[in-house]
């Protein structure tokens, strides 16, 4: 394999013709912008969700604590739960899809750039409504997966439910809006030549992923829908108490949601590590189409196991026997995903960069995230496993392990590309050992404590029952996370100022979005290139490294380029803001709700009647 | 650069498509409406699953399709749902698919010479958007009669899982065919002011594209709701 | 690179002295585990989670052996041509698809088998017993023996119990984890589950727990199971079965001794709750409670609304637990606290500041109401602490 044949000039920071300042930031329609404000965001929150976690670690270090109340306790846990999963995991996947997949398939934005500036302000209105309450202590507390019918009315009278029953409908909208973006953008804007058995991993992912958001989210905005009439129309849904409800509708909605919503937080990841993985390791990805086939076929299954979580409840024994298989069924596709990235690293040349790092992480931590889920896969046996801390164990080492791993090394892969600098790999070393520690310390002895019989979502426990030693390990582990974000953060914001200059490709990499400057120039590539084969700069014939050659220049603008740009408008940003507050005025007075529909259809038919770029002949 | 003020312009409402490159060949926004459209299903999937499961779990009525007592006041309910009615609404809302063809249809064509009455006739866009409308209006006419019978029969969104089912997936169609008439009344200002013509054949398909959706969830609903007792 | 191969290596070790630990412990130090059965449930989950442990165990060490390996000798050296760009390889693939395939049959095999044979109807001739599930307590019912009492049941070894589980409110789950699995109680549906103590579990003291978040005081809701002997057990039935020790009205007055109670001095460390008291509810030290007295409060007072007492007429509450033998139970406050004096004053006193929201009003004078955020007044039915004790003397009695 060749390295790179074009050269790397001496440029990082802004591009020629860069916006600054606050207005542009709300304006823009960049997609490059708008995965950055997902980062930054994002990251926020998952540092929020964090002190949350460790609010509660601390409160379950020994037996019989009282740093904390019970009703606090189970809003940290709801919150934190809820937090993770919407506000920090989900976004900080959708900033690469923002960043990444139009510089990935050689386009010039997403299809929809407004409508892609509104899904993020839809995602902060939202995160801040449902995060707000906890600074006020009634936040929502029914847990994150608020099982009916202790979040109706009579069960839950205060207003802590309708936060989140509100909150995560808007949540809702944001991820729904970008998926249909990012579906169009992938099947739609590729540039010529890249077929979609040569798209690059990350965005085949991606691909993926939008197929999962489009057909999961509306269950769980029925359901969703369902506990708001009961709560605010007096429906009957989930009205156990006098109306004959079942409370397995809302398990059996969520979950069909539930399940593919895993796959959404860890597919991006899977994506990203697909991506580093041979980068670093100088060969191919081992068995591309194996990899996509393995993606299509989880996202596909994943509708088929959603009970899974649900073997507890009495459905009898067709229906744990059906589910139980397809959930074994559903680890080979995943199998062989760790197996052809073994395979992808097997004969290479690797460096230890600390993006590398976390991407052998992520698949060492992710198989025994995947162990301990085959475990639960058993029906009888997930009797004695589930609602306990063994569950918690395989969760957070496919999340954390999987998922977060997965995007630390996206990040630490991708900033140069972004910042158009290189972070501190002696920082970002010290960050990963911290957090590959931090890690196992605190979520492999939960497998011991669950297995020894302790339960979920419990504010405290008595001593002599076994389980203090694994607590106290846990929460000691716990600890050690503030320290690593904190190098972390530290590590961002100094490299963004002053780290070294990164250039087109300091990885040598070989896909497209390493053939334009580091940061890009806002038209992203001067002519779209042509493409033949799945490594541009790697394999590509002599059409990819034409291209290549003229989507290094940099200095140019869009106007020397004679490329047309869209707009930058605020319109998107008014459309959120009309919809938060229409939902705003559901929890306080109708007039908020029409003075929310007013705004939000106003903006919507200006930004719909209004041209996305200038004319052009 | 901020937007201009707003007018109606040409085709550039959105991504470079009608003058750029796409791999498909098509509008992204016609992408984008099939996926729309697939989302909208695994919505309404969900509703009608679940009117499906509560059928036959009310503890009290009035029901759909059996009459019944009221144990503590002895009244009779009798079956509550009106099949004649709603068939009548159906047709309404059938024909409107037809309308919408023709609207499409009349948009696509525009530019062509029309040498008869009924060439005439059958090109005028604004007529057939006009007739889509007005018999998506009448639908919702036929809902409104419906809703507001039923509540004075004892039937609300709160009585029983019949009505809080019921209605939320009948209102939840009816919500999507407003916004589908807000749609057509849009599309029939524009053909107002400046005009449609074939080059705004995308515009109208989209919309053509959603008023058929709405109308095969209907005729969804309409089977497993009141054709199938 | 020799630290990162050093590291990883110590993690595994770490993993396999943990895994020793675990694997030698002893049913004293975690007698909630469920990794010892003693039911034939028990037995029949312990079979498949030994093979999955086995089974994942061999899978973690190949795999992240292979890691490992690919990881250390594949690091870039100096000087090094380019690595073979290799696309992949169908043998390969079809290899690694097979064997987990292969593996996944040896687990979904006795699965298939053993979901058919737990979930079979109770063998007849099974001890039924209703539980319902409370927010946050636990009632439970001997049909056959017009037993009701609370949070604490009595098995006897070598017979199926059949549990039949309902829900008064939201989700519960019930759950023995050395004796059997869980299952949920669902509010509107009847689950069942259905296990056989061994034999060798007789007088031994087992912890249940609720295992589906149930709300405010969801980790509070315990409960506790006596495997004891079959004669025991008839015994303590006998006892059960009788309406309240003392003071009780009515023709079956006459009773016989109180039945069978499992020795509290006998009751290990574990099922003993060492639940702390806040600290700012206090009693009045010194006062003796009467019974007699007591029981005439206990009639006149709130109580009533909530709590039964089999052979007090007025005592007929089906809200909370059933009170009839509440003195023979080892704790209160669904194995909140013991069942003693001082715990049963401060619970009467003030429940809610004792147990997070709990549907029991605070009944103390002067102590403030965390729910209602007011003060318990004497218009609004507080006791005094004499008063209180006076109930506490009656309740111990009620044996």
């Amino acid at each position: 394999m060749a390295t790179t044949a074009i050269s790397t000039p001496a440029y990082g920071g802004e591009y020629s013709g860069e916006q600054s300042g606050l207005w542009s930031w709300l304006s823009t329609v960049d997609h490059k912008r708008i995965g950055i404000l997902y980062l930054y965001t994002a990251l926020f929150f998952f540092m929020f969700g964090g002190l949350e976690a460790l609010i509660l670690r601390a409160q379950l270090g020994a037996p019989n604590q009282h740093l904390v109340s019970a009703e606090f306790y189970n809003q940290l846990f709801t919150m934190h739960g809820t937090t993770m999963i919407f506000l920090a995991i989900m976004p900080l996947s959708a900033a690469f899809f923002n960043f990444l997949i139009p510089l990935q398939i050689g386009a010039r934005d997403v299809a929809f750039p407004r409508l892609n500036a509104f899904s993020y302000w839809v995602y902060l209105f939202g995160g801040i409504f449902i995060t707000v309450p906890i600074l006020f202590a009634v936040a929502p507390n029914g847990g994150w997966f608020g099982y009916a019918p202790l979040t109706t009315k009579p069960y839950s009278p205060g207003i802590n439910i309708d936060f989140w029953v509100i909150g995560l409908q808007i949540l809702g909208v944001s991820s729904l809006a970008a998926a249909f973006n990012f579906l169009t953008t992938i099947i739609n804007l590729r540039a010529p030549g890249m077929t979609l058995m040569r798209m690059p991993m990350f965005t085949w992912m991606a691909f993926v992923v939008q197929f999962l958001l489009i057909l999961a989210f509306p269950v769980i905005t029925i359901a969703l829908v369902f506990l708001l009439f009961d709560r605010f129309f007096g429906t009957n849904f989930y009205n156990t108490v006098s109306a004959g409800a079942d409370p397995l509708l809302w398990q059996h909605l969520f979950w069909i949601f539930g399940h593919p919503e895993v796959y959404i937080l860890v597919l991006p990841a899977f994506g990203l590590v697909s991506e580093v993985l041979p980068t670093y390791s100088k060969k191919p990805l081992f068995g591309y189409p194996v990899m996509v086939y393995s993606g299509i076929l989880i996202a596909v299954l994943g509708f088929g196991v959603w009970a899974h979580h649900m073997f507890a409840v009495g459905m009898g024994p067709i229906a744990d026997t059906f589910f139980g298989l397809t959930t074994m069924l559903i680890a080979i596709p995943t199998g062989v995903k760790i197996f052809n990235w073994i395979a992808t690293m097997a004969q290479g040349a690797i460096r230890y960069t600390t993006s590398m790092l976390f991407g052998i992480a992520l698949v060492a931590l992710f198989t025994i995230g995947g162990i301990s889920g085959i475990m639960h896969a058993s029906p009888p046996a997930d009797l004695q496993q589930t609602d306990t801390y063994f569950i918690v164990a395989h969760f957070h080492y496919v999340l954390f392990g999987g998922s977060i791993m997965g995007i630390f090394a996206g990040i630490y892969h991708y900033f140069p590309k972004i910042q158009g600098r290189l972070m501190d790999e002696k920082l970002g070393k010290i960050h990963f050992w911290l957090t590959f520690i931090a890690m196992n310390l605190t979520f492999f002895p939960m497998h011991f404590a669950g297995m020894l019989g302790m339960p979920r979502r419990i504010y405290t426990y008595d001593a002599g029952q076994g389980w203090d030693l694994y607590n106290a390990m846990s929460t000691a582990g716990a600890m050690i996370f503030p320290i690593a974000m904190l190098i972390f953060i530290y590590n961002f914001f100094k490299s963004r100022k002053s780290g070294e200059i990164a250039g087109s490709n300091p990885w040598g990499a070989g896909t497209l979005e390493w053939t334009i400057p580091s940061p890009p120039p806002e038209y992203n590539f001067a002519r779209i290139p042509t493409v033949t084969s799945r490594y541009p700069i790697w394999e590509g014939k002599e059409v990819d490294h034409e291209s290549a050659r003229i989507n290094a220049q940099e200095g140019k603008t869009a106007a020397e380029l004679g490329i047309v740009m869209p707009y930058n408008t605020i319109k998107p940003l008014f459309v959120a803001l009309g919809l938060i507050i229409m939902f705003c005025g559901l929890m306080t007075t109708p007039i908020l709700i029409a003075a929310g529909a007013a705004l939000l259809v106003f903006s919507l038919y200006s930004w719909l009647l209004s041209p996305l770029e200038p004319e052009h002949h | 650069m901020t937007a201009p003020a707003a007018r109606i312009p040409a085709v550039h409402t959105s991504a470079p498509a009608a003058h750029h490159y796409t791999t498909l060949g098509l509008d992204n926004r016609k992408v984008a409406i099939w996926a729309f459209i697939g989302s909208e299903c695994m919505l309404f999937v969900s509703l009608i699953s679940t009117y499906l499961i509560y059928k036959g779990r009310s503890v009290v009525g009035p029901f759909p399709h059996e009459t019944w007592t009221d144990p503590s006041t002895g009244h009779v309910l009798k079956p509550i749902l009106n099949i004649p009615v709603t068939s009548a609404s159906t047709f309404v809302l059938l024909m409107s698919s037809l309308f919408m063809v023709l609207a499409l249809a009349a948009v696509q064509n525009k530019e062509k010479p029309k040498r008869t009455r009924g060439e005439r006739i059958l090109g005028n866009s604004k007529l057939w958007l006009w007739m889509t409308a007005i018999a998506g209006t009448t639908f919702l006419g036929f809902q409104a009669f419906e809703f507001t019978s039923f509540v004075h029969e004892g039937l609300t969104i709160r009585t029983n899982l019949f009505g809080s089912s019921f209605f939320t997936l009948t209102g939840f169609h009816g919500a999507h065919v407003t916004a589908g008439v807000l749609w057509l009344v849009t599309l029939l200002a524009i053909d107002y002011r400046r005009g449609l013509g074939s080059r705004d054949s995308l515009l109208v398909d989209i919309a053509a594209l959603y008023w058929h959706f709405v109308d095969v969830i209907w005729i969804v609903i309409f089977t497993l709701v009141y054709l199938i007792k | 690179m020799k630290g990162t191969d050093r590291l990883r290596r110590l993690a595994s070790y770490a993993f396999f002295a943990a895994l020793a630990i675990a694997a030698v412990s002893c049913n004293e130090a975690h007698p909630n585990s469920t990794l010892v059965p003693h039911s034939d449930f028990g037995r029949e989950i312990d079979f498949l989670w030994n093979r999955l442990l086995l089974l994942g165990t061999i899978v973690f060490v190949l795999v992240e052996s292979a890691l490992i390996f690919v990881v250390i000798k594949y690091r870039r050296r100096e000087n090094q041509q380019p690595p073979p760009q290799t696309h992949g390889s169908t043998k390969l693939e079809i290899t690694w698809t097979l064997i987990p395939a292969v593996i996944l049959v040896f687990i979904a095999v006795p699965t298939v088998r053993t979901i058919f044979i737990t979930q079979a109807q109770a063998a007849p001739g099974s001890l039924n017993i209703e539980v319902t599930g409370h927010q946050w307590w636990w009632e439970f019912r001997y049909p056959e023996y017009g037993v009701t009492t609370a949070n604490e049941i009595y098995l006897p070894v070598g017979r199926t119990v059949n549990f039949r589980l309902r829900s008064a409110d939201v989700i519960h789950s019930f759950w023995t984890p050395q004796l059997g699995g869980k299952r949920d109680v669902v509010t509107n549906r009847t689950n069942y589950i259905w296990y056989t103590p061994d034999s060798s579990t007789a007088s031994s003291v087992w912890n249940g727990f609720c295992v589906e978040y149930c709300g405010a005081s969801h980790a509070n809701m315990r409960f506790r199971v006596f495997t004891v002997t079959p004669d025991q057990f008839a015994s303590w039935v006998a006892g059960q079965k009788m309406p309240a020790h003392f003071g009780a009205v009515g023709p079956t007055l006459t009773a016989g001794p109180p039945g069978y109670i499992f020795p509290r001095d006998k009751i290990p460390d574990y099922a003993v709750p060492h639940g702390p008291i806040p600290a700012d509810l206090r009693f009045t030290p010194g006062l003796t409670g009467n019974a007699a007295r007591g029981k005439q409060v206990f009639s006149g007072a709130a109580c009533i609304g909530c709590h039964s007492i089999a052979g007090n007429p007025i005592a007929m509450g089906v809200t909370g637990p059933n009170l009839t033998h509440v003195g023979s139970r080892s704790t209160i406050a669904a194995g909140r606290f013991p069942n003693a004096a001082a715990y049963l004053a401060l619970w009467i006193k003030n429940a809610r500041k004792m147990k997070p929201e709990v549907l029991m009003p605070t009944l103390g004078l002067d102590e403030y109401d965390p729910v209602l955020k007011a003060k318990v007044t004497a218009a609004t039915g507080g006791l005094t602490d004499q008063q209180i004790a006076d109930i506490v003397a009656y309740l111990t009695a009620l044996k």
